[in-house]
């Protein structure tokens, strides 16, 4: 929500800066952004007091001198004669209308109503309107115009659980559906309560006799409508976080009040309906529990003296809670509000001391197994659950949030296929993956198995030992044995005929409930440790890479750490990456094969081959300046 | 050219793989907790919605409880845990105080853009035994702000609403380029929600708080689109060797 610096700050004596009002609304907990002169507010759920301008201001009264000197009508006001029925008393305990007849619809606003549009930059659209939109914004509390021209018969509320079309002011179409709390008149809606109001009924520029409702409707009733019908609606903003149920009387006075600063009228009626009264919270004063809910020592003058000026109202040894303040229920929720007062930054620490658990970490046994397959070149992924096809015994998600995630997985496997395939298409020819997750399957009950998931295809390994070697079932076989030597895990062999690639490098997977594994994976020492600093991410380009591979001859074999200072260091913006992937003592030659593969990718561009040419031709020329290295056939 | 037979092949460089930056963070966090002497405790990702909303003091009006809130499954009868705090519930019916425990794990929203994902993960603690209280909550946060951040960071306090704690707060931490950054929030835990698990709220207190395991990951390694971690691309798994 939106409010001006400006329309704050003329209600406070002391003149706060921009700045002293954003600390203070931060103390208070009401997290905003500056934009300029305006604070774009983000309340928490439970401070629907707070979204206007007299909401704000009531809380800021703790902290500066503040004057809420709006006007409003005073005088006795006829009784409205209404044809109207609440059949949803518990919906709507509340609700009061105004009508109004003018002289003259203003072609001019004054004064707070001027400036409530002038400084938003608002679109006007109609008087009542935007007397009613302004009113919402000043006191919180939402009301709805009716043209009184439209609005002969019998005006019912009630709540609907039928599907019907409803045109908004909007000109929105709609079909509502499930159950609605709606206002008919002559039964054809004409409100969606709370929401949004009709085009049938709604005021025009010409209205000049307008009926106002002003109601109380209980959050649960509007709550997600303006979502599940796409409607940008204030008002439900207000009513889903409950507004003061006590105001009504007030704010019609105070519409009366706007109006009359802008014309003249001619008549006026209103009519309320209670019916049944407000709960009046009290607490008892007791200072003791909220020093020790904070950790604070403060004095029962001064909390008392916090909560007057917040607007509670202090009965002997009671503490009257205010009917806006809708969240205040226990002295949990008076400790916070002292708290928020004091500041939370001002409150002093005090040394905690948890008593030692002396429990060992029950997943040991999980990183053991973890730690195994990182020193085996294996990388841990993290898959969503969600996935498209139904597998026996998959789990339908009600609410997807799209087709493609309809079911929960069954297995980790197929994720990590999707997984391997991705980094295929990156031109990875080297892939070892593995997660360890919960996987969910229903049937009686809902079973819960944590499975361990292996996949790996390709080259074993990037160094000149595992280079032309290839993952197949018999090496992850033997792997394991180093972890398992006494269980025969069972690998599987995926087939490629489904898969959408061309790659024929055997794909090897292994899916088990981690916990049916042997104890003797405790006994595992790792070689891998964590890293002790947190690494710093280079962003990843996703555009195509290739490769080129160059091999040398080295006489001198002095000559061979020189070569691999140079090209393992060399640096470019397209070089990659590079190993060494073929190396080889030739005694009767008496000469050293080496072979680097230098990985060539952009960040910005598609290589072409000019562009790699280049920074290939320099790799040659600098190794080919040591003496005693060649490249054969160069 | 002579030739030198004790010249040492290439250093093989071991082919080594990479835990994954959110379980690692995670698993960071937890060892940290547990050296508090939290005790770690797990719970499922399938939760009822009686320990995910309401012993948790999540009314049934409450948005996050809505279908464009929470993934529900089997025609409702169940859902997928939208935090961990039902974990600490679990614990609380099972323990008596004075207890204090950590859990982590996945969590599912119904969100899914740039910065928002349907799957996440939290880590969260609670608390309780005699005269927990706000300022002995905020001495735990410091310590757990600065074994992260290191103890030169600047952190504040700022009030929040969590129906399951009260006060509640929310934890900024501030940036090398001065902008607050959201990073936990915790609370004392709610009386209401002490009695719905059999604890004496007038013997007992309780502090609470959770962290999003993601916005610290992202912060830590100064990842900027959080989507990068769960694309299983090696590009990006390999920098957190």
């Amino acid at each position: 929500m939106k409010i001006a610096y400006s329309h704050l700050v003329t209600h406070i004596k002391e003149n706060p800066s921009i700045e002293e009002v954003s600390n203070s609304l931060f103390q208070l907990g009401h997290e905003h952004e500056v934009d300029g002169n305006i604070f774009d507010m983000e309340f928490t759920p439970n401070r629907g007091d707070c979204l206007s301008i007299n909401g704000l201001l009531r809380d800021l009264a703790v902290f500066y001198s503040v004057e809420l000197s709006h006007e409003i009508y005073t005088d006795k006001i006829d009784k409205l004669s209404l044809d109207f029925e609440n059949l949803s008393e518990s919906i709507c305990p509340q609700i009061a209308f105004l009508k109004l007849e003018i002289e003259q619809v203003p072609k001019v606003y004054k004064d707070s109503l001027d400036k409530y549009f002038s400084d938003f930059h608002l679109n006007k659209n109609n008087f009542f309107t935007d007397v009613s939109n302004y009113l919402s914004y000043e006191t919180g509390q939402p009301t709805h115009c009716y043209d009184a021209a439209k609005m002969s018969g019998k005006l019912l509320f009630h709540e609907i659980e039928k599907n019907v079309e409803f045109e908004t002011l909007l000109d929105k179409k709609i079909t509502l559906t499930g159950k609605n709390a709606v206002f008919s008149l002559n039964q054809d809606i004409i409100n969606l309560a709370g929401i949004v109001g009709g085009k049938d009924t709604s005021c025009s520029t010409d209205t000049k006799t307008v009926i106002i409702e002003c109601a109380f409707f209980q959050p649960e009733a509007i709550i997600g409508k303006s979502v599940k019908y796409d409607i940008q609606s204030e008002a439900s903003h207000k009513f889903e976080r409950s507004v003061d149920p006590e105001c009504h009387d007030k704010v019609l006075r105070r519409f009366i009040k706007l109006v009359s600063q802008h014309t003249s009228i001619k008549e006026m009626s209103i009519i309320s309906y209670k019916y049944k009264n407000n709960p009046v919270h009290k607490l008892p004063v007791n200072i003791q529990k909220i020093n020790k809910i904070i950790g604070t020592n403060i004095t029962e003058k001064k909390y008392l003296e916090y909560l007057s000026t917040l607007g509670f109202e202090i009965e002997e040894d009671l503490i009257k809670v205010p009917s806006f303040r809708s969240d205040i229920a226990t002295q949990n929720d008076l400790a916070e509000e002292v708290a928020r007062v004091v500041g939370y930054d001002n409150i002093p620490t005090s040394e905690i001391s948890i008593p030692r658990n002396e429990k060992t970490n029950h997943k040991d046994f999980e990183n053991k197994i973890r730690f195994f397959l990182l020193d085996h070149g294996f990388y841990e992924v993290i898959n969503t659950p969600f996935v498209s096809l139904p597998a026996k015994e998959a789990i339908k998600v009600d609410n997807p949030l799209d087709s493609n995630r309809e079911y929960l997985r069954t297995n980790i496997t197929n994720s990590l296929i999707d997984n391997l395939l991705f980094n295929e298409r990156r031109q990875k020819d080297s892939i070892k993956l593995f997660e360890i997750s919960d996987v969910y399957s229903s049937g009686k009950d809902i079973k819960k198995v944590r499975n361990l998931s292996i996949i790996a295809s390709g080259r074993l390994g990037e160094n000149y030992k595992d280079f032309s070697k290839k993952i197949n079932k018999k090496y992850l076989i033997k792997l394991f044995q180093k972890i398992l030597p006494n269980e025969a895990l069972d690998f599987k062999i995926v087939s490629r005929e489904l898969l959408d690639t061309k790659i024929k490098n055997e794909i090897v997977a292994l899916e088990l409930d981690i916990n049916s594994l042997s104890s003797e994976v405790l006994s595992y020492k790792e070689e891998s440790q964590l890293p002790e600093s947190y690494a710093q991410y280079s962003p990843i380009s996703d555009l195509p890479s290739s490769f080129k591979d160059i091999s040398y001859s080295i006489k001198d074999y002095s000559k061979t750490q020189e070569l691999q200072d140079l090209l393992l260091n060399y640096k470019s913006d397209i070089v990659k990456n590079v190993y060494i992937f073929d190396y080889f003592i030739n005694e009767k030659k008496e000469e050293i094969k080496i072979g680097f593969r230098f990985t060539f990718q952009s960040k910005k561009t598609t290589l072409n081959s000019a562009e790699i040419e280049f920074v290939y031709n320099d790799i040659v020329k600098k190794s080919l300046s040591i003496n005693g290295v060649l490249i054969p056939g160069l | 050219m002579s030739v030198k037979k004790d010249i040492p092949p290439p250093v093989l460089i071991k082919d080594r793989g990479a835990l994954h930056p959110i379980n690692h963070m995670k698993d960071s966090i937890m060892e940290q907790l547990s050296s508090f002497g939290f005790e770690i405790v797990d719970g499922p990702e399938i939760e009822t919605e009686v320990f995910n909303f309401d012993m948790l003091n999540i009314k049934k009006s409450h948005p996050a409880r809505q279908m464009h809130d929470t993934f529900y499954i089997e025609n409702k009868s169940n859902l997928l845990r939208t935090h961990t705090s039902p974990v600490q519930i679990r614990g609380m019916l099972e323990k008596k105080p004075p207890l204090a425990f950590i859990s982590g794990g996945k969590v599912f929203r119904k969100d899914d853009d740039a910065t928002h994902l349907p799957m996440f993960h939290q880590v969260e603690g609670i608390y309780v035994d005699e005269n927990v209280n706000f300022s002995q909550l905020k001495d735990l946060i410091y310590k757990i702000i600065y074994s992260l951040f290191g103890a030169e960071i600047e952190l504040r306090f700022r009030p929040s609403y969590f129906p399951f704690t009260e006060p509640s707060a929310e934890v900024d931490i501030l940036s090398k380029e001065g902008k607050w950054l959201e990073i936990l929030g915790c609370g004392l835990v709610n009386p209401v929600v002490l009695e719905n698990c059999n604890i004496d709220s007038n013997k007992y207190s309780g502090l609470a708080f959770g962290l999003g395991i993601e916005r610290i990951a992202m912060l830590k390694h100064g990842v900027t689109d959080i989507r990068e971690f769960y694309k299983s691309n090696l590009d990006f798994l390999s920098q957190f060797k």
